[in-house]
């Protein structure tokens, strides 16, 4: 049912950090709310966040 | 560990074409030939007005002879052009077509960079070498030929999609029509008179 | 159009498959193979005779969409008299249900037994060897378009509702009438570009056929009804075409008068259902202190409708790895030299869905793409570039990993044993070239040697001026060459090396531009819905993302690396890209550069290294 969670991005353009939906399975081209930049990094939550 | 080419005798000739002023009006094509004699394995470097012109591809043949060349670059416009070309061109002097290589020094350079001579040139260099370091580990390939089904998809039954439909099967080809509503006709159907005869659309 | 219909309906080398749909199309040029549905009629055309005893019984009363709603049909109908194949349907949306209880008249009253309620969809398969897309177009909606009040008034219609109304065929039976009191109206307004060159609602283009359709509408006014007044509002007429310039004198010899402006503003009398229409008529401005505005009340209003792209284009935009232009419609190979070749080897364009054109146009363009597709047929063979994929048997470890990231099958593994590559299947992307850890993957012609041998060549002089570059040969290296075409200038610091697919471009590949000396590496695709090797592209988004962590690990700025997605069509967007490039360069010191030289030499593999300790122990 739900496969989706949330996840931290990091725009490695302008800097920019969002989170954003990330759903299981999913395919879908990313680009940067503010600077619509594709250059977008999927931060990897650290372990003191969990 | 960087890797050698990997056969005994590299003899690379390189044509710089000018292509009118498309590309001699933005970058120094002579410099551009100068240094390209310079890079490694490079036997002989050409200036050309067209190279893609009947003179400028004579050119490359008679210097595949004359320098027992066995690779080629040609520094001109986009190989999403002119590939096809000089594959033909270097296979005709009887070298294998994948030993020849593009460098796109005006779709990518002189076109995009008029205004500044000294860094569209230097770029152009760049591109130049790039090619010739590539064309150092080219390999003769061999095009597998793979038979083609003799039938054609056509996807759409409107006006477009039934006359092609029409033409195709006419000179002999089976053909399969695709339409997604009920019936082919498409908008056309629905229009009442059509331009520019006031004819009726069905 | 009839005519060829129905030629195309009985002609021996056509398949006439309607009420269908292709739903996948695999394969390359020569050799792709089409997935169809045929979806269920619930009515065997072979038995019906077209009787129309079924709709008469039939209690269901619908919208006809081919009367533009102007009329109704039955469940059970046939699309329109002269429909091609002429055989019944039976919507099974619109049905009350096979439930006999719920209705089951039509099958009652049918003698042939041509009504099955089981009728189930039915999946062909077709090898062929060419793909003709001819999937038209859409109209365009005017009801955002709030000003006009299309959804409000009556009496405001779109031109395609007016062809069914002047349409002896068409609901009123040609009787030209307004809807709200089916009265024949007398004063007859049209605005044009209704959805076409307007910027603000995403709709710039010009649709090509609005301003010739308007004239014949006013020429057909004139014919049936000459006591009619016709006003045409209008921002610039285009007559370009063959005996169209003619036809607009004409239309202005019968009286229409042509305002030049587009009305702000539609008002309705609440108590005539008339349309007052205010207007800034642009060629009286300034003239004598006249203001231009001017009002024209009206007793119909026609909006003349753009047309866009058919909402299909997405779905075989994706099925054939196919691209579109900024307005929307396919993108042609060349726009002047190759105009109906797609980019996809094999797959020709006929028709509105590449650009607006009129009907001659649309059919000049069918017979240029059945002779392109003719002449691939007529070859019987055709040869397939050697780009593909080698896998070195010695070299391979068997891990199977080049296989399952194959978009298109092509490399066939199993558990403990060497992967191998069906030749003929493999498009050459070089994607499993990348992932190959063991380096047992060679991609003919684009082999590692090459690639990295251009790394070092491009960075070897000054290699902190330059923004160093991969792009795919499809979209982001073709973008460039539209930004070359379309000459716009954009920085010189960038170098591009090409690929064919963004996959091909190994971590490897990347951090020896480091190594080298690059500030600046940017790895350039298609975009997620154009990738021309089906999804290759979403392994060079790993590999980024895996770069990204390596970089920052080794302590070198994550940004130096950046990834774009660059369309063959965005020219603009690549100068802009290399433009920012450059401007990152700037941001990269000459000691982050040594410090990332020295960061990213490659460590001495572990095995490597026991084998160096056995020999000095040797």
């Amino acid at each position: 049912m739900a496969t989706a969670t949330t996840g931290n991005f990091r725009c490695m353009m302008c800097g920019h950090d969002y989170t954003d939906k990330v759903e299981k399975g999913e395919d879908r081209e990313r680009s940067c709310p503010k600077c619509r930049s594709n250059s977008i990094r999927h931060m990897k939550k650290k372990a003191a966040d969990k | 560990m960087v890797s050698q080419p990997p056969i005994e005798e590299l003899r690379i000739g390189v044509f710089v074409c000018d292509c009118g002023l498309n590309i001699a009006g933005a970058v120094d094509c002579g410099a551009v030939t100068e240094y390209a004699e310079t890079l490694p394995d490079v036997a002989c470097a050409v200036r050309n007005k067209y190279t893609c012109a009947d003179p400028g591809q004579n050119e490359i043949k008679d210097a595949i002879h004359k320098h027992r060349l066995n690779r080629v670059v040609v520094a001109s416009c986009t190989p999403r052009q002119h590939e096809p070309t000089f594959r033909q061109c270097v296979r005709e002097a009887d070298l294998n077509p994948y030993l020849m290589e593009m460098a796109n020094i005006r779709e990518h350079c002189s076109w995009v960079h008029p205004n500044d001579r000294e860094a569209a040139t230097d770029k152009a260099m760049d591109l130049v070498a790039s090619a010739v370091a590539r064309a150092r580990f080219l390999q003769p390939q061999e095009e597998l030929t793979v038979p083609v089904s003799k039938r054609a998809l056509v996807i759409g039954g409107g006006v477009a999609g039934i006359e092609a439909a029409i033409e195709l099967a006419d000179a002999g080809h089976k053909v399969t029509l695709v339409e997604k509503e009920a019936s082919i006709g498409g908008i056309m159907a629905q229009l009442d008179k059509t331009y520019p005869t006031m004819d009726c659309s069905i | 159009m009839g005519p060829k219909a129905i030629d195309a309906g009985r002609h021996p080398n056509i398949e006439l498959l309607t009420y269908s749909e292709v739903e996948e199309v695999s394969g390359y040029v020569g050799n792709f193979v089409a997935t169809i549905r045929k979806k269920a009629r619930y009515v065997d055309h072979t038995l019906c005779n077209a009787c129309e005893e079924c709709v008469k019984v039939c209690p269901v009363s619908k919208p006809d969409e081919y009367q533009m709603g102007l009329s109704s049909r039955r469940a059970i109908y046939i699309p329109f008299p002269q429909a091609v194949p002429c055989s019944y349907i039976l919507n099974m949306d619109d049905c009350l249900g096979n439930n006999p209880i719920a209705c089951g008249k039509c099958a009652d009253v049918c003698e042939k037994k041509a009504i099955n309620y089981d009728d189930e969809d039915e999946l062909v398969v077709r090898e062929v060897g060419a793909v003709i897309v001819a999937i038209g177009l859409d109209v365009y909606d005017p009801t955002e378009m709030d000003e006009y009040g299309y959804t409000r008034h009556a009496n405001v219609i779109t031109s395609m509702e007016f062809e069914r109304l002047i349409c002896a065929g068409g609901p009123t039976a040609g009787h030209f009438v307004r809807p709200s009191d089916h009265e024949r109206p007398k004063r007859i307004g049209f605005i044009q570009c209704v959805g076409s060159r307007n910027p603000k609602i995403g709709r710039p283009y010009c649709s090509n056929i609005c301003c010739m359709n308007t004239i014949k509408d006013t020429l057909l006014l004139a014919d049936h009804y000459p006591d009619t007044e016709n006003f045409v509002f209008y921002q610039d007429i285009r007559a370009f075409g063959k005996s169209f310039e003619d036809m607009f004198q004409r239309s202005k010899e019968t009286g229409t008068r042509y305002i030049r402006g587009l009305p702000g503003d539609v008002e309705e009398d609440p108590e005539t259902g008339n349309l007052v229409v205010t207007v800034e008529n642009t060629t009286q401005r300034g003239g004598n202190g006249r203001s231009g505005l001017e009002r024209y009340e009206l007793d119909m209003l026609v909006l003349s409708v753009g047309v866009i792209p058919p909402k299909d284009l997405a779905k075989i935009s994706g099925m054939l790895t196919l691209s579109k232009t900024s307005d929307g419609f396919f993108m042609e190979s060349h726009p002047k030299l190759k105009p109906v070749d797609a980019p996809t080897r094999g797959v020709f364009f006929a028709g509105f869905c590449e650009s607006p054109k009129d009907i001659k146009d649309s059919v000049c363009q069918a017979g240029a793409a059945s002779s392109r597709a003719g002449a691939l047929l007529n070859a019987g063979q055709i040869q397939i570039e050697a780009i593909t994929s080698r896998i070195d048997e010695i070299e391979c470890k068997k891990c199977g990993l080049c296989a399952k990231i194959c978009p298109y099958g092509a490399i066939t593994w199993q558990k403990g044993e060497v992967a191998t590559v069906i030749e003929a299947a493999c498009a050459g992307c070089g994607s499993c070239g990348a992932t190959c850890q063991f380096g047992a993957i060679t991609m003919r012609h684009f082999t590692d040697d090459q690639l990295l041998a251009q790394v070092r060549a491009i960075l070897a002089r000054k290699p902190e001026d330059k923004v160093f570059v991969f792009a795919c040969n499809w979209c982001s290296y073709a973008g460039g060459d539209m930004a070359g075409i379309s000459r716009i200038k954009y920085s010189a610091s960038n170098r591009v090396v090409r690929t064919m697919c963004s996959a091909r471009v190994s971590e490897d590949m990347v951090l020896e531009a480091f190594r080298c000396g690059a500030p600046v590496v940017l790895v350039s695709g298609c975009h997620y819905a154009d990738c021309h090797y089906i999804n290759a592209n979403r392994q060079t988004v790993v590999r980024v993302q895996r770069l990204w962590d390596k970089l920052e690990k080794a302590g070198v700025r994550p940004e130096r690396l950046q990834l774009e997605w660059i369309s063959a069509a965005e020219g603009q967007k690549f100068a802009k890209v290399m433009n920012q490039m450059e401007e990152l360069r700037k941001t990269v010191t000459i000691k982050e550069i040594e410090h990332g030289r020295e960061a990213l030499k490659p460590k001495p593999k572990k095995a490597a290294k026991k084998k160096e300790a056995a020999a000095t122990a040797g």
